[in-house]
């Protein structure tokens, strides 16, 4: 009996004790999250309130924390100094249709280095990780000739071509299809299921948070590229977002106007965070439900 | 046995990204080795009719510039001890935030928000939290000593001077640590985060049926199977890392260094970005390929270790 | 090991392409320092040609600039001009630097004088000789004639300093026209000077003793900002008349007896906190002038064009103080020489020479058209390039209007008409922009050390001068 009442006293202890322990992981992991955020939300907080301050206040000897008076002004002018509609349209255009063309190609790509076997398959993608490792400043002299030659100066063509292959997603995809196992795809032939449906099914349900960081990524790419664009398509039909922000960021001394720049920046990166607030579900949306299933 | 059918079809997969590149980078890549090869190449130059010198003076230039082995070991050191970093915070944070469901969604989205953040104002708030204004030759008066060293008085202890005159290699280095790791966390943490979205949950299950330990858990199955993802962010992180530059104007400015010491954690990519600024274009790609040839033995190197270590 | 061995094979079978692709024939002569334009009989002949315009300026000076393209169509319907902003001015450098291989220039360019020494390896900008002693009368659509090239009342009523700017490139060739100048001036702190009887200083000997009173006044504070080291540094050569760089072949000179005395003497007077620096100081030294708690400047050297951020904010309604401008301190009060900045103007190469020739009615048009000059001074705070501009009704008016508060850059736009004859501009060459930004660095750096200085100052200026002739 006594032995039987020490036991039961034991197990509540023990769960106690569990308890206390869950908590306390429960709690640090929260403290550690919510440190981290707030040392990770502080730039942005900064670009906001520096969107807000008067180019004096913004120049400041001792930074202020809060505006001393709030200028909203900074938005109508990062507004008005271009024509936002067009440049909206433009970067949606080509923010869309590179997207789209960029994601079938990494698609294709990565499924044949993540599952085909064929001959010099490690060698090309070693070759391919290596073109990564150029600084991308050097190619720009190059491209300039060819885009040049192939008469494709302002058009869409240009914005959306020349950077359709990025190998960092092509790799990132394909570390993606390396997680998924290969009996699926094993099974998949067995069943005489064809590449391309097996592909469509299975392979890129699985990896849709990775697609969608890709998507992200490469949209993010369009709204804030702004090197390339200016030099081969900066008539008023093709000009990008960046690029017509840009000039509201100089005063008349060539100073740049930060507190303006600021603003124009919130405003470019707005539809981007609303996009991710949207695209995040997606993101979080346990795949589990789709892996093997019996 | 590879069958032939196979092949056919990885090269028809691969083919619109070939093409493209064999456009759009090969032959840049070629044309940067030809540039390397012609004895002070400048494009304006040849845009005015000068021919030059086939050579490899350029190289030779490169790697004789007095500072050159200061620029190496900067970008050498910043990888080093920046990708590990991020990549251990990165992870903790994308497992931690993969484990809570309240707040989820929350804090998902702040710590994808500097994403969206524009890098100029990322650079314009490290720069001003570590900036001393104001400090007299005596070294110990200044009129605001920034909002970091603020902490560290109010912590008791001494203020650092970090990025102003005086400041020592060391302050330098820690400042652009904190700053490139900071830079590199979210991009990170997106990728982790999806990549353990994917990992099917009832490998999970399994392990809690046969009641396997958190930590257990963690190395057992967290980690193997987020390793492909693990591989990614490491080695394109040393790829970024190798060709890190503008988080440096962004700290110290043009100079590369605080005043009294201008240049001083210059790295490769720095040095290619001087010479192409005087439109030197022969000695950029050439101290371009010298730097494509090291990260490509490290790149080697790394893959030799992944490969052992990663569970495909 | 295969795949490294493939690597390497790929690397070495590149490397046999290119060296196959390479031309093996000695380099060649750079275009530059020959007149590489005549102006074709009968000059421009009133065909229809469009003129591709690359300038940085905001939304409130292309305003301007647009009601003056108006202008200038009604005189030369057929010539179309297309403006287009380009970002900043190292934007605009490196979009035409770029284009120039391709043969995508624009025809005329906002320009600094180290854009047109890079634009200059290809030999891509007209020189303008042949343009401006052309004597061909052009008529214009509104039934009068112009001369193409430049009268002589018009090269007179240019600001001497401005116009030489165009013949910095080491051969005496005129390669570019200016637009807007600004300059430095010392900016002051009017009611604390008047109120502490103290003189505005003309020469850096009254600036030291000065200092000194100052800091009698007031210990914590440092008595003057100077914003740009670089432009310090050279301005002092050009005072001293010692020696800085050169177009010529011998590019890099500063490392000199004078140079190492001038940076010595600043030294010291840092170390007894006299002055600061912006690199130094951590923050715009304007922020310092204007504090009105902590730490202050009495005094602060910045850019003319720069005025209202030297002005301090409005307490209730009023200026704390009232702010006075002058010339900079000189080594000597009656050979002044302060720096010219500031865009100019330039024009491309083209096949077509109607091209090149409406390029040059236009830059004329903008350059020597007072109204012009009046209303784009009056927008952007630099000053005009023109003496006459000064005697236009509506720009004597806001000279007029010139105060120490509320029209500040009237002030400063007066103070750089009245010091006319000290501008001078440093040899423009490829790599002189490394120059001045080492010059820059050297002296910061130069300013903070103690101890063994002069050894230290030697060394500092041999770093410096290893780094601007490796990277040129």
């Amino acid at each position: 009996m006594d032995n039987n009442v020490m036991h039961a006293k034991d197990l509540q202890q023990t769960s106690f004790n569990q308890k206390i322990i869950k908590f306390g992981v429960k709690f640090l992991a929260y403290l550690f999250l919510c440190t981290m955020a707030l040392i990770v939300l502080f730039p942005f907080y900064w670009m906001i309130i520096s969107s807000l301050k008067s180019l004096a206040e913004y120049r400041l000897n001792v930074p202020t924390f809060w505006p001393k008076k709030i200028i909203w002004y900074n938005y109508v002018e990062a507004f008005n100094a271009a024509n936002l509609g067009k440049l909206f349209v433009n970067t949606m255009i080509v923010g869309v249709a590179s997207t789209l063309l960029s994601l079938v190609i990494t698609v294709l790509s990565a499924f044949a280095f993540a599952r085909l076997e064929f001959k010099g398959r490690d060698t090309m993608f070693t070759l391919l990780l290596a073109t990564m490792m150029i600084p991308g400043e050097l190619f720009t002299i190059t491209n300039y000739t060819t885009v040049t030659q192939l008469n494709w100066m302002n058009t869409y063509t240009v914005l959306i071509v020349p950077f359709l292959v990025s190998v960092f997603y092509i790799f990132l995809l394909r570390q993606n299809f390396l997680q998924i196992p290969n009996e699926l795809y094993l099974a998949a032939k067995v069943d005489g299921t064809s590449d391309l449906k097996y592909l469509w099914k299975v392979m890129v349900p699985l990896a849709l948070p990775t697609l969608i960081s890709i998507t992200i990524l490469k949209m993010m790419g369009a709204w804030n590229s702004y090197m390339w664009p200016r030099l081969v398509a900066n008539d008023e039909a093709h000009r990008l977002i960046t690029n017509g922000l840009r000039n509201a960021f100089t005063t008349t001394t060539g100073d740049v106007n930060y507190p303006v720049q600021m603003a124009a920046v919130a405003l470019v990166s707005a539809p981007l965070f609303l996009v991710f607030i949207f695209l995040r579900k997606y993101i979080m949306a346990g795949v589990s439900r789709s892996g093997i299933k019996g | 046995m590879v069958d032939n059918k196979q092949q056919w079809k990885a090269w028809l997969y691969l083919s619109p990204a070939i093409v493209l590149l064999l456009v759009f980078t090969v032959w840049p890549i070629f044309n940067t080795v030809r540039m390397s090869l012609l004895e002070n190449y400048s494009g304006l130059k040849a845009a005015g009719g000068a021919v030059f010198e086939f050579g490899i003076g350029n190289f030779q230039k490169v790697v004789e510039y007095k500072r050159f082995k200061e620029c190496l070991t900067n970008t050498v050191l910043l990888c080093v001890l920046t990708v590990p970093i991020s990549t251990l915070l990165a992870l903790l944070i994308a497992v931690t935030l993969n484990s809570i469901k309240p707040l989820q969604k929350l804090l998902q989205t702040i710590f994808f928000l500097p994403y969206v953040t524009n890098s100029i104002a990322i650079g314009m708030v490290f720069a001003a939290m570590f900036n001393i204004i104001g400090l007299r030759p005596d070294g110990v008066t200044a009129d605001t000593w920034g909002i970091i060293n603020n902490v560290i008085q109010f912590f008791g202890g001494k203020p650092v001077n970090w990025v102003n005159q005086g400041s020592q290699y060391w302050a330098n280095m820690t400042v652009m640590v904190v700053y490139i790791v900071w830079n590199a966390l979210p991009f990170k943490i997106l990728v982790l985060l999806g990549g353990l979205q994917s990992i099917n949950k009832q490998y999970y299950d399994a392990a809690k049926v046969d009641g396997t330990s958190r930590k257990r858990v963690f190395t057992r199955i967290t980690v193997p199977l987020l390793s492909p993802m693990l591989a990614y962010v490491i080695i394109t992180g040393f790829i970024g890392g190798f060709k890190e530059y503008s988080s440096i104007v962004g700290i110290f400015g043009e100079t590369m260094g605080p005043p009294d010491a201008a240049g001083r954690l210059n790295t490769m990519v720095g040095f290619i970005y001087d010479a192409l600024s005087t439109n030197s274009q022969g000695r950029a790609s050439a101290a371009a390929l010298i730097l494509f040839a090291i990260i490509l033995a490290v790149t080697l190197f790394n893959n030799m270790v992944i490969k052992k270590h990663t569970h495909y | 090991m295969k795949r490294i061995l493939a690597l390497l094979l790929l690397v070495v079978m590149v490397i046999g392409l290119a060296a196959c692709g390479g031309t093996k024939t000695p380099t060649g002569t750079t275009n530059a320092g020959t007149v590489n334009f005549t102006v074709p009989e009968g000059g421009y002949d009133g065909s229809a040609v469009e003129i591709k315009f690359y300038h940085t300026m905001g939304a409130n000076l292309r305003e301007v600039l647009d009601a003056y393209i108006v202008e200038f169509n009604k005189l030369y319907p057929n010539i179309t001009i297309i403006s287009e902003q380009v970002g900043g001015y190292d934007d605009v450098r490196d979009q035409i630097s770029t284009e120039i291989p391709a043969g995508n220039q624009p025809n005329i360019a906002y320009c600094y004088p180290d854009h047109v020494a890079l634009y200059n390896l290809a030999g891509a900008v007209t020189t303008l000789d042949g343009l401006i002693d052309s004597t061909i009368e052009i008529t214009r659509a509104d039934g009068t004639t112009e001369t193409l090239g430049l009268t002589a009342e018009q090269k007179a009523d240019f600001i001497e300093g401005y116009y030489n700017e165009g013949k910095e490139f080491g051969d005496g060739l005129m390669y570019t026209m200016p637009l807007s100048k600004s300059t430095e001036v010392l900016y002051y702190n009017k009611t604390f000077f008047d109120a502490n009887n103290l003189t505005v200083p003309t020469t850096w000997d009254e600036l030291e003793a000065l200092c000194a009173q100052i800091k009698t006044i007031d210990p914590s504070c440092i008595p003057l900002g100077y914003d740009s080291e670089a432009n310090w540094f050279i301005t002092m050569c050009e005072q001293y008349g010692s020696d800085y760089t050169s177009a010529s072949d011998d590019h890099f000179l500063f490392d000199n007896e004078q140079n190492h005395a001038f940076v010595k003497k600043f030294n010291e007077w840092y170390n007894k906190g006299y002055l600061t620096t912006q690199i130094l100081y951590g923050a715009y030294t304007s922020g310092l002038f204007t504090a009105q708690t902590g730490t202050k400047s009495y005094m602060s050297i910045g850019s003319s064009a720069g005025a209202t951020h030297q002005r301090p904010d409005m307490v209730d309604g009023v200026y704390p103080f009232e702010v006075g401008i002058a010339t900079i301190p000189q080594v000597d009060a009656n050979n002044k020489k302060v720096i010219s900045q500031g865009p100019s103007l330039c024009i491309f190469q083209k096949e077509n020479p109607q091209e090149v020739i409406a390029s040059w009615l236009f830059v004329k048009f903008l350059t020597t058209n007072v109204a012009f000059q009046a209303e784009f001074g009056m927008a952007s705070g630099y000053v005009p390039v023109l003496k006459s501009v000064g005697e236009n009704p509506v720009y004597k008016e806001y000279l007029g209007s010139a105060d120490g508060g509320a029209y500040i850059a009237a002030l400063s736009a007066k103070i750089c008409l009245e010091q006319e004859s000290a501008y001078y501009t440093s040899p423009a060459f490829n790599g002189s922009s490394t120059a001045r930004d080492q010059v820059g660095a050297l002296m910061a750096k130069c300013l903070t050390l103690t101890g063994d200085v002069d050894s230290q100052i030697a060394a500092a200026f041999q770093d410096a001068i290893d780094e601007c002739e490796y990277h040129s």
